[in-house]
């Protein structure tokens, strides 16, 4: 590049540039900021497709509704419940598994391949699988536990289920992830640390660890936010009920089900809100570094 | 490297592209495609599933009568009723014009017509559907004073009870209770208190016979002493050694079999269980009796809410004129007859409860006539599915209810809910 | 340099690989048994069957409903995936090759996608949808399904483009290829895997997405298979046809089984591509 002003060759790059990615960003803004700019201003109408006639700018009174009801809390407290605890196994048996597909060379290959086969189904076949596993009658859960109640009929064990069918889906992803970070940590660091007489475990938490912290705030970050914005396993296991109600359920129910499209937008924008928050907490507080090192 | 770019690798990959591009146009255009049609238009009917052949033969006699005008084809939707709504309201309320017929669910009525989903039978057509009907039947398929669909059947739920357990009936829920308590195990009452609309029906049963209602004619909150009434009594029976301790995950399949089991002296449920009671359990049968369900206040008799399916004609429909006349034949005495017999569905039209067949089907005849004229109505209002929700979640579980708490409760949430606020 | 390793962490690691193959297809295993149990055996609660039948397939196959949902699940999974890895790949080829302001302000972009809750537009989408004539078709859901597979196609792809040799590209120029010609011969083949791996991405997303689904379709004009599932219908309220459910759950699982292990380095490849940059 010649001095302040840009050569025709740079410009000309320039100009490329954006038009090959013009009609990407086109396709990911265009559906995704005209919604959630009309979710806000239906957010602040009464809008109920019950009632056509009777459309009205009622400013902040569906928020209110929302934030005041025990509703949405629980369902909050809900969503929150299975998002840390999810996350939390996840974290345990994906670092157990990562581990594995790393020392254990000669079982890679099968590993990596039974590994993926969650990946593969999709989550509404998993839902319907732990379904029917647990539904008295049909299921084989019962007969293995002992158990005569039906585990789906009440908050804890649905909770339990429902964090199970979490987990057993989205762990090879986290696995694959912390993998991928594992991979990043040099093997002369552990052989000098066990010179020093350092054991395995403590060669983890001093040494692994610590150099895996992006690899793994990146994937805390991606796995929280997908199960905060759980839905699939929830909808198949309880739709619902018993108190499981996640606050997508909650958006989904107010909106198609009720077709109160204000009350249903507050929700949705709150939760997009919250999604904000946990993606900024990660960002800013843990010090997730997104973006990187990594364009040329 | 001169040869790298001659590769035919290039070439076959063109092809490649080419026919996927092919495969997917010839895809998109079958994905899309329907067919058109010669011949009598075809009429889609939406009802949920029966367990008998009763539609389809409505169907076939309807399209047979209509001499080629048109064809009735019925399109199943799930069993239950909020599965029904879930699927029909989402398309209604996108315009959907494939929907002609509509087998609706005696609480759509307000909220169908609000939403302008059904067109308005005037008229004739109004006359016709008029024309001797249960007053009671027929006041779920007014809203505003119009009439937005023909009733096809209706049904409402009586006392069974044990002969050999108790001389008489009970005449009102709290003597229920206190006989049914002192009766010991085998002395239990069975009701329907899962979460669910039987729940709403229960409670809306018990506040029309206390003398209320759950919401006024000009569609505000009414409740007061009477639903705390209600609310008395439902708790009543969930506390007492009376209750089925599964109460409160019981629905009508449920509280049968219990009763087919001989575990209860009571049983408040739809007079239709009485065919699946004689085939379960003959013998049993021979010692139950049937009789109006029970009141609140003594001396007043009670006032079981109304159930049913009233058929409606989709607005969005191409064919209006057929689609009317198809829903004015399926809702014919004819087929009412064949509804009874073949389904054992009660009809809305007043003689045929003189009907010989009918009264053959329907078992307890006179009893359920009577609790129809008697029978009260659901609220009438377009947000009547959140007003249901709001009741059941509020409610549930009996054994938490606080009369008077729980009733104001329930008046502030439906008074958010009537406004389309509030969350459910 | 790999550790020898003792007898005893051998075996350590064997029990772990096959607890962790073994939880992996439990419940593989169980759908796949339910689907070949007979209708009298399906309340028996044993995990294996006693009998096979092949009752339930032929029942799913003799549905027109799961026929349809699984003709529009592959019209709009394919037809989704083709146009998104085609923005994708553009993107992709300007972010990893050109020199522009705005590049991370677009690898931002699709980053906020990935995390964004499709929830809180599905009530807008069907709003719009409703009056554009676009609920229950294909392009209502192809167009939330491109724009959703985008990131993922984009950060794939533009990982995987800056691997590329681009100087063979000149090489070619310099052997007397046009600059088309060099592109479409050079460089294609050597992008394809990348392309079909972000592909193969795009594709499961859209075969498994359920909520924009169930959202924005009801007939078997736009239905996809996970919509479908939910809402196959019993004869009664409580009957439920779970053979015929777990048979179509295997129909529809299958084919992505193979897919994945046939692909399953490149797809790992691309999964991890997005997260750990370095």
């Amino acid at each position: 590049m010649s001095g302040p002003a840009l050569s025709e060759r740079a410009r000309s790059e320039r100009r490329l540039g954006w038009l090959l990615c013009t009609p990407a960003v086109i396709a990911m803004v265009a559906v995704t900021a005209y919604p959630i700019g009309y979710a806000i201003w239906l957010s602040l109408q009464r809008a109920d497709l019950r009632f056509p006639n009777d459309n009205a700018f009622i400013g902040l009174r569906n928020y209110t509704d929302v934030l005041t009801s025990k509703v949405w809390w629980a369902d909050l407290s809900t969503t929150l419940t299975i998002t840390v605890v999810s996350l939390a196994i996840e974290l345990v048996i994906g670092m157990a598994v990562a581990l594995v597909l790393h020392r254990a060379v000669f079982v890679r290959r099968t590993v990596r391949t039974s590994v993926l086969i969650p990946y593969g189904i999709i989550t509404v076949v998993a839902s319907l699988a732990w379904k029917y596993a647990f539904t008295p009658g049909t299921g084989f859960v019962n007969p293995l536990l002992g158990a005569n109640s039906d585990l789906l009929g009440s908050r804890v064990p649905s909770m339990i289920v429902i964090i199970m069918t979490e987990v057993w889906k989205t762990t090879p992803f986290m696995a694959l992830l912390l993998l991928a970070g594992l991979a990043l940590v040099p093997d002369e660091l552990h052989d000098a640390a066990r010179v020093d007489g350092a054991g395995p475990v403590q060669r983890f938490f001093l040494i692994t660890l610590p150099l895996m912290k992006p690899a793994i705030l990146v994937a805390m970050l991606f796995r929280a936010l997908d199960a905060f914005r759980i839905f699939d396993s929830v909808f198949i296991l309880t739709r619902g009920a018993n108190d499981t109600e996640s606050v997508s359920i909650l958006g989904y129910n107010q909106l198609i089900n009720r077709l109160n499209l204000g009350i249903g937008s507050a929700v949705s924008v709150l939760i997009f809100v919250c999604v904000l928050v946990i993606a900024l907490i990660f960002v800013k507080g843990f010090g997730t570094s997104l973006i990187g090192q990594g364009d040329k | 490297m001169a040869v790298r770019w001659r590769t035919p690798v290039g070439r076959g990959r063109r092809h490649h592209r080419v026919a996927i591009a092919a495969v997917l146009v010839a895809m998109t255009v079958a994905g899309c495609g329907g067919g058109a049609q010669a011949g009598p238009p075809t009429l889609h009917w939406y009802i949920g599933k029966q367990g008998s052949s009763a539609y389809t033969d409505d169907a076939a006699a309807c399209t047979k009568a209509a001499n080629g005008a048109y064809r009735i084809q019925v399109v199943d939707l799930p069993a239950d009723a909020d599965a029904q709504r879930e699927q029909l309201v989402r398309r209604l309320a996108a315009g959907d014009s494939s929907i002609d017929v509509i087998g609706m669910d005696v609480i759509w009525t307000a909220e169908f017509a609000k939403a302008g989903w059904v067109r308005e039978w005037t008229g004739d057509r109004r006359a016709t559907v008029e024309d001797g009907a249960v007053p009671t039947a027929l006041g779920t398929a007014k809203f505003e004073d119009r009439l937005w669909a023909s009733p096809q059947n209706t049904n409402a739920q009586v006392l069974f009870w044990r002969k050999d357990l108790v001389p008489n009936p009970p005449a009102t829920w709290d003597e229920m209770i206190d006989v049914a308590a002192k009766l010991g195990p085998e002395g239990k009452i069975e009701a329907q208190g899962a979460r669910y609309e039987g729940l709403t029906v229960w409670f809306n049963s018990l506040v029309a016979s206390a003398g209320g209602q759950i919401l006024s004619p000009d569609g505000k909150v009414a409740l007061g002493p009477p639903g705390v009434d209600a609310l008395r009594v439902m708790k009543k029976l969930a506390t007492s050694p009376a209750a089925d301790p599964s109460l409160s995950n019981d629905r009508e399949d449920q509280s049968t079999s219990a009763f087919v089991a001989g575990k209860a002296a009571f049983m408040v449920n739809y007079s239709a269980v009485l065919p699946s009671l004689n085939k379960q359990a003959p013998d049993l049968v021979a010692k139950v009796g049937i009789a109006p369900w029970p009141s609140v206040v003594p001396g007043q008799p009670s006032h079981v809410t109304l159930g049913g399916y009233n058929l409606g004609v989709g607005k969005f429909t191409k064919h209006p004129n057929q689609a009317f006349a198809a829903a004015a034949c399926l809702t014919s005495p004819e087929s009412q007859v064949r509804n009874a017999s073949l389904g054992g569905l009660p009809p809305t039209k007043e003689a045929l409860y003189s009907d010989p067949s009918v009264t053959a089907a329907l078992g307890p005849a006179d009893v359920l006539h009577s609790t129809l004229l008697a029978a009260s109505q659901r609220p009438a209002t377009p947000a009547y599915n959140d007003v249901s929700l709001a009741v059941q979640k509020t409610i549930h579980p009996e054994k938490a209810i606080d009369p008077k708490r729980t009733e104001s409760d329930l008046r502030s949430k439906l008074g958010k809910v009537l406004k389309s606020g509030g969350l459910i | 340099m790999m550790k020898t390793q003792h007898g005893s962490e051998r075996v350590l690691w064997s029990v772990g690989s096959i607890i962790v193959i073994a939880s992996a297809l439990v419940p593989f295993a169980w759908i796949i048994s339910l689907s070949f149990k007979p209708g009298d055996e399906l309340g028996n609660g044993k995990f294996l069957p006693r009998s096979l039948t092949l009752d339930n397939y032929s029942k799913v196959f003799k549905n027109d409903s799961f026929l349809s949902a699984l003709r529009n699940s592959l019209g709009i999974a394919l037809i989704a995936t083709v146009i998104g890895v085609a923005l994708g790949a553009m993107a992709a080829y300007a972010i990893a090759r050109l020199d522009f302001p705005g590049k991370t302000a677009i690898l931002v972009c699709a980053l906020a996608i990935a995390m964004f809750p499709p929830v809180s537009i599905i009530g807008s989408l069907f709003n719009v949808w409703r009056t554009l004539h676009l609920f229950d078709t294909w392009p209502g859901l192809i167009i939330p399904y491109v724009t959703f597979t985008l990131p993922l196609s984009i950060w794939a792809l533009s990982a995987f483009f800056r691997e590329i040799p681009w100087e063979l590209e000149q090489a070619a120029q310099v052997d007397g290829a046009t600059p088309f010609q060099a592109f479409r011969k050079v460089i294609l083949p050597l992008a394809a895997p990348g392309l079909v791996t972000a592909g193969i991405l795009a594709f499961i997303f859209a075969w498994n997405d359920f909520l924009f689904a169930i959202s924005l379709t009801s007939t078997d004009r736009a239905r996809t298979v996970p919509a479908a599932l939910a809402f196959f219908t019993g004869n009664t309220q409580f009957e439920q046809p779970t053979g015929a459910i777990a048979a179509a759950a295997v129909v529809v699982t299958v084919p992505i089984i193979v897919l994945v292990l046939v692909f399953q380095r490149r797809i790992v490849a691309g999964l991890t591509a997005g997260a750990v940059k370095g």
